[in-house]
């Protein structure tokens, strides 16, 4: 059942599917810092924004989310295609969860850093350049890894508004042969390739950041 | 004011639909819990192979996008002649995927509790279900309802994923509502206001589970 062409249509689609991630992770990874900077704004009309987004994107599925858009954007006479649409879902809903990870880090901070990194006098740019920042990023790096390997899986729920990826190619194949174990084990496969070595070279990272010295590295 | 038209024109097509969302979450969240509690029997008590056999499953679920299962349980199972429901295969697919994730987490509760208080429980003659029901099950519950409570929001938003398969849950009513009328959003902006709902629902749900098995305040 299994032939040659069968496997390079299902890489073909991994290669969309990571495309996509890859792409609405480096977008979202923008999104969440613009959304964690207003969650520690001063204003607090914009806190409340920021709360309202996350509750809204993290209480409904992403399937409505990217059908409501896949939908909405003809109507307003944006012709973008399934592409531009499912990566514009992924990216508003990995920024959430992204925010979320970032906001987290910045509140394991230990107060002595922030109390010391003020007494020095610096000035709010470069405390946040020389301070904050890279703590953000140790403490953060784990969750982050998570949602990433999560942004993989979710990029197949695309394949529902029409986007050909990898789980697209699989459907179309099963309803041409009814090859369904093979295809659809095949995929599986290929996902997991993608998550696990997303997730192994995310842990390397981590490891390579946490061997100078963090305070915050587990005992 | 828009919103009010549509709600009287449409509202009462989506309770159908919620009753379906609604009742495919919790039997997909009970199976779910009763399949994690098996696996993780089984990874304590059947030596290293079922330790193995256990994580191997862990780790093959949590790679995976539940879509996979979903699809594969829908058009294989025919195949292999069990022609089930749409929403029974959904549901299975459901329950097997949540059921990794609810077992690592009930792991991690259990690993919370110090080993010592196990040789204490030995050592006041308590056997092995007195030292589960007072010693284990109070503190896995206090640690694992907060964690839980997150797993079923993230079961109960999968069950849109149904639609690909034909079920008539809300976000295909907002489907076959938005093909109907030719209405660009609103079906969808309603469907996700009701998520939202139940979303919130299952929140408070398990806040309060969770203040009524803590020990302290």
């Amino acid at each position: 059942m299994l032939d040659v062409r069968t496997l390079s249509l299902l890489l073909q689609g991994a290669g969309v599917s990571l495309l996509l991630a890859l792409g609405s992770i480096a977008c979202a990874t923008l999104l969440a810092m613009a959304l964690c900077a207003m969650a520690f704004s001063r204003w607090t009309a914009v806190r409340a924004f920021y709360r309202l987004y996350i509750y809204i994107v993290r209480g409904t599925p992403l399937l409505v989310l990217a059908l409501l858009v896949f939908y909405a954007l003809p109507a307003l006479d944006l012709k973008t295609g399934p592409y531009v649409a499912g990566l514009l879902v992924l990216t508003l809903y990995v920024g959430a969860l992204f925010a979320e990870v970032f906001r987290g880090g910045v509140l394991a901070i230990p107060r002595p850093q922030w109390e010391s990194a003020r007494s020095l006098g610096l000035p709010p740019g470069a405390m946040v350049r020389k301070i904050i920042a890279p703590m953000v990023v140790r403490y953060a790096l784990p969750p982050y890894i998570n949602v990433c390997v999560m942004t993989v899986k979710a990029s197949s729920i695309l394949s529902i508004i029409s986007v050909w990826e990898l789980t697209f190619a699989a459907r179309e194949i099963i309803e041409r042969t009814l090859a369904v174990f093979t295809v659809l084990g095949l995929a599986g496969a290929i996902y997991f390739v993608m998550c696990f070595g997303m997730d192994r070279v995310g842990r390397r990272v981590e490891r390579r950041l946490l061997a100078k010295g963090f305070v915050g590295a587990p005992v | 004011m828009r919103y009010v038209n549509w709600l009287t024109a449409y509202g009462p097509t989506y309770l159908n639909a919620l009753g379906w969302t609604a009742l495919t979450a919790v039997l997909a969240s009970l199976g779910a819990i009763v399949l994690g509690c098996a696996l993780l029997l089984i990874r304590l008590t059947a030596g290293r192979w079922g330790k193995r056999a256990v994580d191997g499953y862990v780790q093959v679920f949590r790679n995976t996008p539940v879509l996979l299962p979903i699809y594969l349980i829908y058009f294989g199972f025919p195949l292999i002649g069990l022609p089930w429901p749409a929403v029974v295969c959904g549901g299975l697919a459901l329950v097997l995927q949540n059921g990794a994730y609810v077992s690592e987490i009930l792991r991690g509760s259990f690993r919370a509790i110090d080993r010592v208080q196990f040789d204490a429980a030995r050592s006041i003659g308590l056997g092995p279900w007195h030292t589960f029901r007072k010693i284990t099950l109070p503190q896995v519950l206090v640690y694992s309802i907060p964690s839980l409570g997150n797993q079923v929001v993230l079961l109960l938003k999968d069950t849109s994923l149904l639609s690909a398969i034909t079920v008539t849950e809300l976000t295909m009513q907002a489907k076959l509502l938005t093909e109907q009328t030719g209405a660009a959003y609103e079906a969808f902006v309603v469907v996700a206001v009701l998520y939202l709902v139940l979303v919130s629902a299952t929140e408070v749900f398990f806040r309060a589970a969770h203040r009524s098995v803590r020990w302290t305040h």
